[in-house]
């Protein structure tokens, strides 16, 4: 009876969620399996055709590439970065909350104003990078150094929230494990290893959970600082969904992207809340 | 602190319930139609005021005029995603050039042909006539033009002797004799980064050297003319290094500032920018001149031809009252006052002789014959995934990540799929 009074209550949570996401998920995917195309009022079933295009679609594969590059980099500088400045921020010290708070400064501004910020620093002429090295690269242009450069802004704007997640992992480790490991004779080194890093694990497994999602549907950034130049070295899977759908307007083949998207990220999200709850059995 | 409180929700209550009241304006009995644009240039008041006087001549109609974001493919995808929803909160439209095609085979704009009768077309450009009409039927009244220019700095040219080029290798030589002789300065700079713009840029030289796009039905973008063309371009960076390697991130604003600036000798850009060089306390003012692009050996010059249109929405509820106001802000007084007040050129050849325009803006003339010249993009529903196709294989030749030839070939691949798979 009480179990009935319960399920009840979930309902109008259920139903909200079920307008705003499992619907649109259900229709991208029925989207997906169509042959839709706006401006020429075609909309039948191909079933799977669309699929089979993908996997001949140099460009998707192109993009895929991309994505795995843009999110296996950036989520690895970040984390490193992140935990080197929770470590450091972390002691006592004079200042620390305003550290903290001057550290979330990138955070806390919208991705598409530093897109724009960072595309003028990036600027060949006057850019302030190049100002500073002395010297004159091309870094939105070329072809080698363009997504390097989007994920060099990434790192700027996404460690501090890296580094705050962490912090807070870091403090709820009990003082006196470090205490007693000293009195022990453990090294700097070791109490990293054997204490902070095991009990640290379900934050970074956190952060590693925000992060690469995060960063596998990365769009804004890069569709302001390169718009997937130069000849589509930065294109990443949603700048290359975007493009189909909105403004090639083909619905269906831009829903393939799309489910391809979400499948991925819901694969990685699979893996990491299983390793969540391994630990949390142990 | 209750007190307040309740203070508060009262003013807002008032507010809302004051919002709800039918103001003046909107009057039952008149109708109101909507219109709906990117942002217009300028002091807005000035185009607040022409919207005034069509009320005037119009006392039962209430124009509602309502920006869209600045990007044009946002304006694009607002639209698509409302007309694809047949809807009717708007009723008229400004559409790029390369848009007017694809709304109009998709339905969702009203046949205009009544408002531009046979005998009356003679008096546009040619170029946007060709972009307006679908099958024979007019979807749209072209309101203002646009077309790519050749920039270059007067002085500098005079004190070296040079006259403004006509030919590409002549550009390359004036360049290359002047870069060493002036510090800190810039060939010839154009816009290169993989966006439409540069489809509009590469297509200059593809005409410019008597190549295109289509042949009739046949895609000949690999054809031999094309694959100079573009080889040209790398080679404006590369090898004749009058072209610094940062076009190939820069849209119109950056050269413009770069130019603006005097750090180029010459520039590839619309002619927007000209008024700008000319404004008080501009570096360069008094000092810039325009001309049309520079074109190969044997070729012709050819501009990439933009500019705006007007159109009805299909489901629009007041048919007749919009096509009264296309008809208003098309009008060769309403083009004029625009191209006085915020710069916007006329579409109607006529203007062009206009002694008051020719006192005000003096250097309309010479835009004559580049409007004149000045062709649309491929005249195509499939225009925007032609786009897709070209800007990444333009950007790769650029960048040399392809050769020219490789580029090209792969393009018309793409291009001949989406031509066969429109067709099923």
């Amino acid at each position: 009876m009480k179990r009935e009074g319960g399920n009840r209550f979930v309902l109008p949570a259920l139903a909200l969620l079920s307008v705003i996401t499992i619907y649109p998920i259900l229709y991208v995917i029925y989207l997906s399996a169509h042959r839709k195309l706006l401006i020429f009022n075609i909309s039948r079933f191909i079933g799977f055709e669309n699929y089979q295009f993908l996997l001949r679609d140099d460009r998707f594969w192109n993009a895929l590439k991309n994505t795995f590059y843009f999110t296996g980099v950036s989520v690895s500088l970040e984390l490193f970065l992140g935990l080197c400045i929770a470590i450091l921020l972390n002691r006592p010290f004079r200042g620390k909350g305003l550290a903290r708070a001057v550290m979330l400064i990138p955070w806390a501004i919208p991705t598409v104003v530093s897109a724009r910020m960072w595309e003028w620093m990036y600027n060949t002429d006057f850019g302030l990078l190049n100002y500073l090295l002395g010297i004159k690269i091309n870094w939105l242009g070329s072809p080698f150094w363009a997504l390097n450069a989007a994920i060099f802004m990434d790192v700027w704007k996404t460690t501090p929230f890296v580094a705050i997640l962490l912090i807070a992992g870091l403090q709820v480790i009990p003082g006196e494990l470090y205490q007693a490991a000293r009195v022990d004779g453990a090294g700097s080194w070791q109490i990293f290893r054997k204490i902070t890093m095991p009990l640290l694990r379900p934050a970074i497994l956190i952060v590693l959970l925000f992060r690469t999602l995060d960063a596998f549907r990365v769009f804004d950034a890069i569709y302001v600082l390169t718009g997937g130049g130069p000849a589509n070295t930065t294109e990443t899977l949603s700048v290359y969904a975007y493009k189909v759908l909105f403004q090639t307007l083909q619905f269906g083949y831009g829903s393939t992207l799309s489910v391809v998207v979400f499948l991925c990220v819901g694969i990685m999200s699979i893996v990491y809340i299983n390793l969540l709850s391994r630990d949390r059995r142990i | 602190m209750n007190k307040t409180m309740t203070n508060i929700a009262l003013l807002i209550l008032c507010l809302v319930c004051a919002s709800c009241v039918p103001s003046e304006k909107y009057d039952s009995k008149k109708t109101v139609i909507v219109f709906k644009h990117g942002k217009i240039a300028g002091d807005p008041a000035q185009f607040e005021r022409l919207i005034g006087k069509f009320e005037a001549e119009n006392p039962g109609i209430i124009v509602k005029d309502e920006v869209l974001p600045a990007s044009t493919d946002e304006q694009h995808q607002f639209y698509v995603i409302n007309l694809e929803g047949k809807s009717s909160d708007f009723d008229v439209l400004s559409m790029d050039v390369i848009w007017v095609q694809e709304f109009a085979r998709a339905g969702w704009l009203r046949d205009v042909t009544g408002l531009l009768p046979e005998d009356e077309r003679d008096e546009f450009f040619p170029g946007p006539l060709q972009a307006v009409a679908y099958k024979g039927i007019v979807y749209a009244i072209p309101w203002y033009i646009d077309a790519g220019i050749l920039y270059y700095r007067k002085d500098l040219l005079m004190k070296y002797g040079f006259s403004p080029p006509e030919k590409w290798d002549e550009l390359i030589a004036v360049a290359r004799y002047i870069i060493p002789r002036e510090p800190e300065l810039y060939g010839f700079i154009w816009q290169g980064k993989q966006y439409e713009g540069l489809v509009c840029n590469v297509l200059e030289y593809f005409w410019g050297n008597g190549g295109d796009v289509f042949n009739e039905a046949k895609v000949v973008i690999d054809s031999s003319e094309n694959i100079h063309a573009l080889a040209f371009m790398r080679d404006l960076i590369v090898k004749y290094g009058v072209t610094p390697a940062l076009v190939t991130t820069a849209i119109e604003e950056p050269t413009r500032h770069i130019f603006g600036n005097g750090k180029a000798l010459f520039m590839r850009n619309w002619p927007y920018a000209w008024n700008i060089f000319e404004r008080h306390g501009s570096p360069v003012k008094g000092k810039v001149g325009v001309t049309r692009l520079p074109s190969f050996k044997e070729g012709v010059s050819a501009s990439t031809l933009g500019g705006w249109q007007l159109g009805i929405n299909r489901f629009s509820q007041h048919p007749e009252e919009a096509e009264k106001l296309l008809c208003f802000l098309t009008s060769p007084e309403v083009q004029k006052l625009l191209a006085i007040s915020i710069g916007y050129k006329p579409t109607r050849k006529a203007l062009y002789k206009d002694k008051d325009l020719l006192r005000e803006q003096p250097f309309i003339a010479g835009l004559y014959d580049v409007f004149m010249n000045a062709k649309p993009r491929p005249v195509s529903p499939y225009y925007m995934m032609l786009t897709q196709v070209m800007q990444p294989e333009f950007s790769a030749a650029l960048t040399g990540i392809k050769t020219p030839e490789m580029a090209l070939i792969s393009a018309r691949k793409q291009i001949e799929h989406i031509i066969k798979s429109g067709e099923q």
